[in-house]
């Protein structure tokens, strides 16, 4: 495939008994927004590393930004962007000693440093002043700072690995412009997030649990596939424990259960069981047929497997 | 080398940036020295002194009372029957002065004597002066009371130097002193630098770019390199004109016999950096190393001293070689092959532990 991105066939990472990675495959397109969610330790975080030349894999082929896996990580490191979940800018520098020591890193020519640097910063609309200790600037701010950093050296592929972690929703969303922007420059990028409106966002997303992709395809056609029943939403019309509930929860019609504060998120199969508790459970409940959202996909794909 | 520039201007900003490493790299050391030099002053008072109280023995008598007057000394307690050493370990007389059977007096008439001075030495300054200071009164007193002159004198003068035979002067211990802070600063500061960037993610940063190790271990170490050869001459200066220990040997000698005990202190301090993961763990594997090197370095206890495995161990122990070094180019003017061969031993070392530390960086992660 010429316009991927990132390709991976069947890539393992071991720390000695434990499989962090196993055997996965994927590939994503250039320009892509590819998402990877999962729960903590589901392996996302180990894929990045490797494919930013920081780990190196057990087993398996691969190549990002046309460099092969097996190449050496300085050939990789050169292609790609990386912000980790940690915090990447040093506190006790200015804006501008940050990305000139990132620039010196990388080995940039000082004019062509000062052209990216102000090329994006513009970018950002970073409008503070550069010698602004970094520690003094607010967290979205860091965020979009480190954000420049990752892709000074003009990276193809930028991994994020939750970059949005911690900052406040309106800097959230003043991130994932951002990301689109990078994406319809042709930047692949590749991001983690435990956010469900941040998944949305993405082109295609991947589920990761226990080291597997256990589903990978756009929101729209993954809420397809996980949920081909009905869902509905029940809201309690009186008081309701979670105990009444349990034998719901093992019907052999529902597909799908799950508590969503004083509603409940029901799949019911197609059948004429299934009919028939619609029926009876809107006698106790409001029932409305509604949508999967992607939260009820990432629970259902991810955290339901172990029911 | 533009990756190696943008290291060291990163790094000098950060450790010079703040105004409490600025204190911690270039004042601290200069106070230290001082407040180490001042406690180890010669100048010593009130010192509890304790003679035998027997109403016959006038000669005894005089010199403890010449020793009272001097206001050097204070009269001790203790009766009649006091055991002297007994005083001296108990710690209620510093000294005690001990005088032969049958009385110091009768002993003179007799023509011979020995007058014995136990002396507390846990302070080798304090116990040699005391034992200068007695000394000198005993003479003045039998020059003047007896008519006597030197070198015809009647006493001979036996000291017991208790708890610390080995005494040492001040200008042995100022070099102790110096190559002591320098280790210290630089091999906690070189140790925390890369252990902090793990703690903060930095590090995670800085090895996602195309770097070499070599390019990320000279980074780190050379500023701290050149920020610990900057407080030689500040420690030195404080060495020489606040307390007058003599510079016999050339300034160019000692910077370059101090520059390669700082390649070793920094080479450790990198060492401990690939080994914690954390800026704790750093500094615990500082003090790990610097407790053990600084009391087999022969600065407080002499090397000669001690059991063959202990000696071997500060063989080992760079801090052992600098230390030689200074005392003999400060102290003696520095020896041609002594100077050579001990800077040699230090470049060695140096080497191999960079070589140790470059084995143990990986710039992928575990």
């Amino acid at each position: 495939m010429k316009d991927s991105a990132v390709e991976v066939q069947n890539l393992s990472v071991r720390f000695g008994d434990f499989t962090a990675v196993d055997s996965i495959s994927f590939a994503v397109r250039r320009g892509e927004v590819f998402g990877f969610l999962g729960a903590n330790g589901a392996g996302k975080t180990t894929t990045i590393r490797v494919l930013c030349g920081l780990l190196r894999p057990s087993a398996g082929y691969g190549s990002v930004a046309g460099v092969a896996l097996d190449a050496g990580e300085m050939a990789i490191k050169a292609r790609v962007g990386y912000m980790s979940q940690k915090f990447t800018l040093y506190d006790d520098l200015t804006v501008e000693e940050n990305l000139s020591f990132i620039a010196g890193l990388r080995k940039l020519d000082p004019a062509v440093y000062a052209k990216r640097r102000d090329s994006i910063l513009a970018f950002i609309t970073f409008q503070r002043p550069l010698n602004a200790l970094i520690r003094d600037l607010p967290g979205g701010i860091k965020q979009q700072v480190a954000l420049a950093a990752s892709i000074l050296h003009d990276p193809e592929v930028v991994f994020l690995d939750e970059p949005t972690a911690g900052v406040t929703p309106a800097a959230r969303s003043r991130f994932w412009a951002l990301i689109r922007d990078l994406a319809r420059q042709g930047k692949t990028i590749f991001v983690t997030t435990h956010y469900m409106d941040e998944a949305e966002q993405c082109d295609r997303i991947a589920l990761m649990r226990a080291g597997q992709i256990v589903a990978l395809d756009t929101p729209a056609r993954l809420k397809a596939e996980v949920f081909p029943e009905q869902l509905f939403e029940l809201e309690a019309v009186s008081p309701v424990h979670y105990g009444d509930m349990d034998g719901l929860r093992d019907h052999p019609d529902v597909a799908f259960f799950e508590p969503y504060g004083m509603r409940f998120h029901v799949a019911l199969r197609k059948t004429v069981g299934g009919e028939n508790l619609r029926r009876e459970l809107a006698s106790r409940f409001r029932v409305q047929a509604i949508s999967p959202t992607l939260e009820d996909v990432f629970i259902r794909t991810v955290e339901g497997e172990r029911r | 080398m533009r990756t190696l520039r943008a290291f060291l201007r990163k790094e000098f900003k950060q450790a010079l940036r703040d105004p409490r490493m600025r204190i911690l790299l270039f004042i601290t050391p200069m106070i230290q020295l001082t407040l180490f030099g001042l406690a180890l002053s010669t100048d010593i008072k009130n010192v509890d002194l304790w003679a035998q109280p027997d109403s016959n023995d006038y000669l005894l008598r005089r010199i403890y009372d010449r020793s009272v007057e001097s206001q050097w000394f204070r009269s001790a307690s203790g009766d009649h029957n006091a055991d002297p050493f007994e005083l001296v370990r108990s710690g209620k007389a510093d000294a005690a002065l001990v005088s032969p059977p049958g009385g110091l007096s009768r002993a003179v008439a007799r023509g011979a004597g020995d007058l014995q001075l136990l002396v507390n030495s846990m302070n080798v300054l304090e116990a040699q002066a005391v034992e200068q200071y007695v000394r000198n009164i005993s003479n003045a007193v039998i020059e003047d009371d007896l008519h006597i002159k030197r070198p015809e004198f009647p006493i001979s003068f036996e000291v017991r130097v208790l708890y610390n035979p080995t005494l040492e002067t001040a200008f042995f211990m100022v070099p102790g002193v110096m190559c002591m802070l320098l280790s210290i600063t630089t091999i906690i500061l070189t140790g925390m630098s890369l252990t902090r960037e793990k703690e903060v993610g930095t590090f995670e940063m800085l090895i996602s770019a195309p770097v070499s190790a070599t390019e990320v271990i000279l980074g780190k170490t050379i500023p701290y390199l050149v920020l610990g050869i900057v407080q030689i001459p500040l420690v030195l200066a404080v060495a020489v004109f606040g307390f007058g220990v003599p510079m016999r040997g050339s300034f160019a000698v000692l910077l370059v016999a101090s520059v390669a005990f700082v390649c070793t202190t920094v080479a450790i301090g990198t060492l401990i950096s690939t080994i914690a993961s954390n800026q704790q763990q750093s500094t615990m594997g500082g003090f790990l190393f610097l407790f053990p090197a600084i009391l087999l370095s022969g600065l407080m206890f002499p090397i000669e001293n001690m059991p063959a495995p202990m000696m071997w161990a500060s063989y080992v122990d760079p801090l052992t070689h600098y230390l030689a070094l200074l005392r003999n180019i400060m102290l003696k003017g520095g020896e041609g092959s002594f100077v050579v061969k001990h800077v040699l031993i230090l470049i060695g070392m140096a080497v191999l532990l960079i070589l140790a530390s470059f084995r143990r960086f990986r710039t992928t992660l575990q």
